[in-house]
């Protein structure tokens, strides 16, 4: 079987999440032993930012790397696993909110994941259609304040 | 698209019902009339010429003053900071936000030779009879930032790791390698160097805010000169794409001592834009910053002034325009810096009402709050494209998050502990007759 990056490459569907990995130096990291979860934007995710995000991004190392380990998480997670999960903390250090439900219902943060359990050498990846951003502190309290229920998994 | 949502929806039951619909629909918390959209955009002309003063003079103080223990020339910017180039304006620029050029504005540079007296008088006498650009006004914002904490990013509990106070001793020492007097004060208190320190940093943290805005507010300016920002929504989606653009933008602190650099926060750090500097400055000036000393008094003891300091609401969103002439809120200091750069259709449009040039001060401080009420719509609708879902989500689980978060920002207007919903001006600048 393949690893977490050997799967991405081989899919013409992650260029912009390759060049970016690459940049960032990360490819040896996501090509260990892990075992990671990647939750991996398509190119589609990532046309969707607006002008200028992603130039600023490849031109700033550490805060690009920030951005992309975002969407890992250390461990082996299929959807199964997640059902009852509502939480999991990225290797960034912030959380991701997940939204697994059976049958079909299954999110991380404000992403979809399109498909879902593809299995690595070291790890799982989920295929995600648009790119996640840490969420602040406060937007759980905003949520609230707005009288919103977050999913319990 | 308003008719898309409220098929999927039913209409919101907020006391701000029409302001959490406009939201939904893609506009701002200030409603769409050509009249607000010239007051907003002629005061972001105003407010970038002394922002392009304010951001390069907290970079030198930052960078250059540091601990000096007796800053007195500290606001005598040199001219090596007059000619830095921004990065996000010029040929040169990361990213071109403003098509003009990157160094200190003709404007700026006209006003600091001659000021309002309009003489070329010595520098001292200008900064003496404070006919200058009031920086007095962006360390207040600064000290806000500092003094608030539980703001969010990762620079606030980074300021207070082993990692960066041994940044900040090689700094201190390198900085007091001459100075035996400072170096042993600083051997009983370090403490107190390490909180200099911090608020150096902040300093830092501001001017590359700054740095960025200035750029963004004469690109607006000029688009609005060239018809093409014709509405609330467009100037507003418009900075929700520039906070896009540069939110990876790094936010980093470097003390130049004799020559050579020295990081108290690195660049490698990864803190960016949007979380280390834009979301805490927000929170901390157009929300919270704290009770101006002046004419007006607060009674701590008869509530006046919360116990939490999560609940302070004296920013610009909640400012009584009285011109106390202080530089907390309101700023007057920041409304006279304002003054001398406003565009002329707005000085003509001041002329016409209330009682003409007398109280231009006070009806430019009201447009000034209309423009932030727009600015932190762009930030409530990037929060929302960044974190929930595009405004024509075919999803209604998706739409209801949206509103939720939409409401839920808006209730911090209607709070009645310490009478925020009386303080917030949300009601008040929904009609034209505030002014």
């Amino acid at each position: 079987m393949a690893n977490i990056v050997e799967i991405a490459v081989g899919n013409g569907s992650f260029e912009t999440l390759v060049t970016a990995v690459k940049a960032a130096d990360l490819v040896s990291a996501l090509a260990s032993p892990g075992p990671f979860t990647v939750f991996a934007p398509l190119d589609s995710a990532f046309a969707k930012l607006p002008a200028g995000t992603i130039t600023t991004l490849v031109q700033n190392i550490p805060q690009l790397t920030r951005i992309l380990t975002y969407h890992v998480v250390s461990g082996r997670y299929k959807k199964a696993d997640l059902l009852t999960k509502p939480r999991l903390t990225s290797l960034e250090g912030s959380d991701l909110y997940i939204n697994a439900r059976e049958p079909d219902i299954f999110e991380v943060n404000n992403a979809t994941v399109v498909i879902p359990d593809i299995e690595a050498d070291n790890g799982i990846i989920h295929v995600i259609d648009t790119v996640v951003l840490m969420r602040p502190h406060w937007f759980d309290g905003i949520m609230e304040f707005g009288g919103y229920k977050f999913s319990g998994g | 698209m308003t008719a898309t949502i409220e098929r999927k929806l039913p209409p919101s039951r907020h006391e701000f019902a029409e302001v959490v619909h406009r939201l939904e629909a893609g506009g701002a918390m200030l409603p769409d009339t050509p009249e607000n959209l010239m007051q907003i955009i002629g005061l972001y002309k105003a407010y970038a010429v002394p922002m392009d003063f304010y951001w390069r003079d907290l970079l030198y103080i930052a960078e250059r003053v540091f601990l000096d223990p007796l800053p007195a020339f500290k606001y005598f910017l040199p001219k090596e900071y007059l000619e830095l180039e921004n990065h996000y304006a010029g040929d040169n620029a990361d990213l071109r936000i403003w098509r003009g050029y990157a160094t200190a504005h003709k404007e700026l540079l006209e006003f600091m030779e001659k000021g309002e007296l309009g003489l070329k008088l010595p520098k001292l006498f200008h900064h003496l009879w404070h006919d200058r650009i009031n920086m007095e006004f962006a360390e207040e914002c600064m000290r806000a930032m500092l003094w608030h904490r539980n703001m969010g990013g990762l620079l606030e509990p980074y300021m207070d790791s082993q990692e960066y106070k041994q940044n900040c001793d090689r700094a201190i020492q390198a900085y007091f390698k001459y100075n035996p007097i400072m170096l042993g004060l600083y051997k009983l208190f370090p403490e107190m160097f390490y909180e200099q320190c911090r608020q150096a940093t902040m300093t830092s943290v501001l001017g590359l805010f700054w740095e960025i805005m200035a750029p963004v507010f004469f690109e607006m300016s000029d688009l609005y000169d060239e018809g093409k920002i014709a509405s609330v929504p467009d100037a507003m989606n418009f900075l929700v794409n520039g906070i896009f653009a540069i939110a990876g933008r790094p936010i980093y602190h470097r003390v130049n001592i004799r020559g050579e650099w020295f990081d108290l926060v690195p660049k490698s750090k990864g803190f960016t834009w949007l979380y280390e500097a834009a979301f805490p400055y927000v929170e901390a000036v157009f929300y919270r910053t704290s009770p101006f000393r002046g004419t007006k008094s607060y009674n701590a003891q008869a509530k006046q002034v919360p116990d939490d300091q999560n609940d302070f609401h004296f920013g610009v969103l909640y400012a009584d325009k009285f011109p106390v002439g202080s530089a907390g809120i309101p700023p007057t200091l920041l409304h006279q810096d304002m003054f001398h750069f406003l565009p002329p259709y707005l000085v003509a449009y001041y002329q016409k009402h209330c009682r003409g040039k007398d109280d231009m001060l006070i009806q430019l401080a009201i447009s000034f709050q209309r423009s932030m009420y727009c600015v932190t719509s762009a930030v409530i609708q990037a929060g929302r494209a960044a974190f929930l879902y595009p405004l024509d989500d075919p999803n209604p689980e998706h739409l209801k998050a949206n509103r939720a978060y939409f409401e839920g920002q808006l209730n911090r207007f209607c709070r009645r502990e310490y009478g925020m919903n009386e303080a917030a001006r949300l009601r008040f600048i929904q009609s034209q007759n505030y002014r």
